[in-house]
């Protein structure tokens, strides 16, 4: 009887899942949406398939496949979705269930983990009984490799409660903020949109992408939320992070605690940015950056 | 009809964090305060009440999971005020050292030993989605499932129409509208509303308003917690603080190029 079940979308993430889950031995697949299946079955376990990707159908094939084998171990990546659909299989049979999981050890009767909490400014290690629900933090893990054997595929329907009126993809500026190395961020200090120009200026000069704080994203849409910096936006971890006209919300901060190298430039002495800055300059943004922008392309291409 | 309950916790405030010699969370010096997505939940109930449902009762629940009681007792009380005064009628708070420190699948089970042993009949249950604490999004889908009621994650959106909810979810590459029949489990994100700051009167009155103290031994069916909180470590990010300052923009602009050339992160 295989011990874990791995649950996914696509095949990375299904990849790493396994990789956490084969330390119990035997797995089977729940994958989700638009999937490669055979592809899937070419990791040699058992694949069912259920092909809409809302959470409630999730759910329910989760449920069916899980009460099939009663697995020791279900693994995911960690995504809004899975979130939902996980915690509705964990509350019906109050099964721990952790997210953003790494350094996970499993043994027969238990799992361990680490896993940032208290909005990024800690880590804890925790133990559950088995059995469990972990979802793991996302390119932390090795991807498993494919084996001889392929597994079966079976098809999965599901009729949820909650229906689908609309579905509209969210725009995107075309950044990848998370795998940048050099981030010129913006914040409220900006007084409008266009005023953002003076930020692109000096990232062009830099070779730097633009990010950006959660007002800007959330509230007035200046900028597509894939610029998002922060807890509930993107984590990231350049080598040169350059805050300007942003204060340092905590949940800004912890969105850049991985930076090698923060300055911030804001014209309060008091924002908590300058006690998470490794060089801060206390001036008008307004004022500063043209200056900044000017030297550099100067000093960068003499 | 159309009562609602809201879901408040009173979290660990990160903001507050310390560490022992060790470099150990100083659990013991962290005080507690109303989970920030929480406010949103509660703005939320308010809203809909004041929109649909004149009349009817806001219920909070809260489930105390860091304890010992005896020394988070105030905390927690200002916590769930704090969602009295902004609307909230009546609070239930549960507060029991068995269950310290606690862990979703508790917070969930004692949640719905709660509605049903007051005989709470809401129309809708609203949750922030995630805690600033543990941010793990759970307890609403386990609520939600345990009750056997439809839920809706991650909303920043909420209308009702007739008998059902027609709500915005906010996943990580769409939007997508979606109904749900009522009664419904939805969680929200902060993008839902401004919360407004409760007025002095509200403030005062909330005093007033009741708050329901339950023991465990009051409940049926909580589940002990099963996570054990093996170790827990402050992230130490050092950053250097270093202040630049020059006679002029331009002196200022090049020391700070100079110090990044030096850290090697730019080649100027």
């Amino acid at each position: 009887m295989p011990t874990s079940m791995v649950v996914g979308s696509s095949e990375d993430d299904i990849a790493e899942a396994l990789t956490v889950a084969r330390q119990l031995g035997d797995a089977v697949i729940v994958a989700y949406g638009n999937v490669n299946t055979g592809s899937l079955a070419e990791y040699g376990h058992k694949v069912y398939h259920v092909k809409a990707d809302d959470p409630e159908s999730v759910f329910l094939a989760v449920k069916q496949v899980y009460d099939e084998v009663k697995p020791s171990l279900v693994v995911a990546p960690t995504n809004k979705n899975l979130k939902d659909a996980l915690s509705r299989l964990s509350g019906l049979y109050d099964l721990p269930m952790a997210t953003e999981v790494f350094n996970v050890k499993v043994s027969g009767s238990s799992a361990s983990y680490t896993r940032g909490f208290l909005s990024g400014r800690a880590l804890e290690d925790d133990q559950v009984p088995l059995p469990a629900v972990l979802l793991i933090a996302a390119r932390k893990v090795p991807r498993a490799q494919k084996s001889q054997a392929k597994g079966e595929v079976v098809e999965l329907q599901a009729s949820p409660a909650v229906k689908i009126i609309e579905r509209r993809p969210k725009e995107r500026g075309g950044v990848n903020i998370e795998t940048a190395e050099l981030i010129v961020s913006v914040g409220r200090g900006f007084r409008s949109k266009e005023d953002l120009k003076l930020a692109f200026e000096l990232a062009e000069a830099l070779g730097a992408q633009i990010g950006c704080s959660r007002p800007i994203a959330a509230d007035l849409k200046w900028l597509g939320e894939d610029h998002w910096v922060g807890l509930s936006g993107h984590k990231v971890a350049p080598r040169l992070y350059v805050a300007i006209g942003i204060s340092g919300a905590p949940q800004h901060l912890a969105g850049i605690t991985d930076a090698k190298v923060v300055v911030a430039i804001n014209n309060d002495k008091s924002a908590p940015i300058f006690k998470n800055c490794d060089y801060g300059v206390v001036a008008d943004l307004y004022q500063f950056v043209p200056v900044l922008t000017k030297r550099v392309k100067e000093r960068l291409h003499r | 009809m159309g009562d609602i309950v809201v879901l408040l916790k009173p979290a660990l405030n990160p903001e507050m964090i310390r560490g022992t010699q060790d470099g150990s969370v100083d659990f013991d010096y962290m005080p507690l305060k109303l989970s920030d997505i929480d406010r949103n939940a509660v703005e939320e109930a308010v809203m809909l009440r004041d929109q649909y449902f004149k009349g009817s009762k806001i219920y909070s629940i809260s489930v105390v999971t860091w304890g010992p009681a005896s020394k988070r007792d105030k905390d927690v009380k200002m916590a769930v005020q704090e969602g009295l005064a902004k609307g909230v009628d009546e609070a239930y708070i549960v507060e029991d050292d068995s269950i310290v420190p606690g862990d979703p699948v508790t917070t969930a089970s004692a949640i719905v030993a709660v509605i049903r042993k007051f005989g709470l009949k809401p129309d809708l249950i609203l949750a922030g989605e995630a805690t600033i604490d543990g941010f793990s999004g759970q307890v609403a889908g386990r609520v939600a499932v345990k009750l056997g009621l439809p839920y809706v994650s991650f909303a920043r959106k909420v209308e009702l129409k007739g008998n059902s909810i027609v709500a915005e979810r906010d996943v990580e590459d769409y939007v997508e509208v979606v109904e749900a029949p009522l009664p419904a489990v939805v969680s929200v994100t902060r993008e839902i509303n401004a919360p407004r700051p409760p007025t002095l009167v509200q403030i005062r009155m909330a005093s007033r308003k009741p708050q329901h103290m339950v023991k465990l031994s009051d409940l049926e069916g909580v589940v002990t917690p099963k996570r054990r909180l093996a170790a827990a470590r402050v992230l130490a990010v050092k950053r250097k603080q270093m202040i630049i300052e020059g006679k002029t923009p331009e002196e200022t602009a090049d020391k700070l190029l100079d110090a990044l050339a030096s850290e090697g992160v730019i080649k100027a």
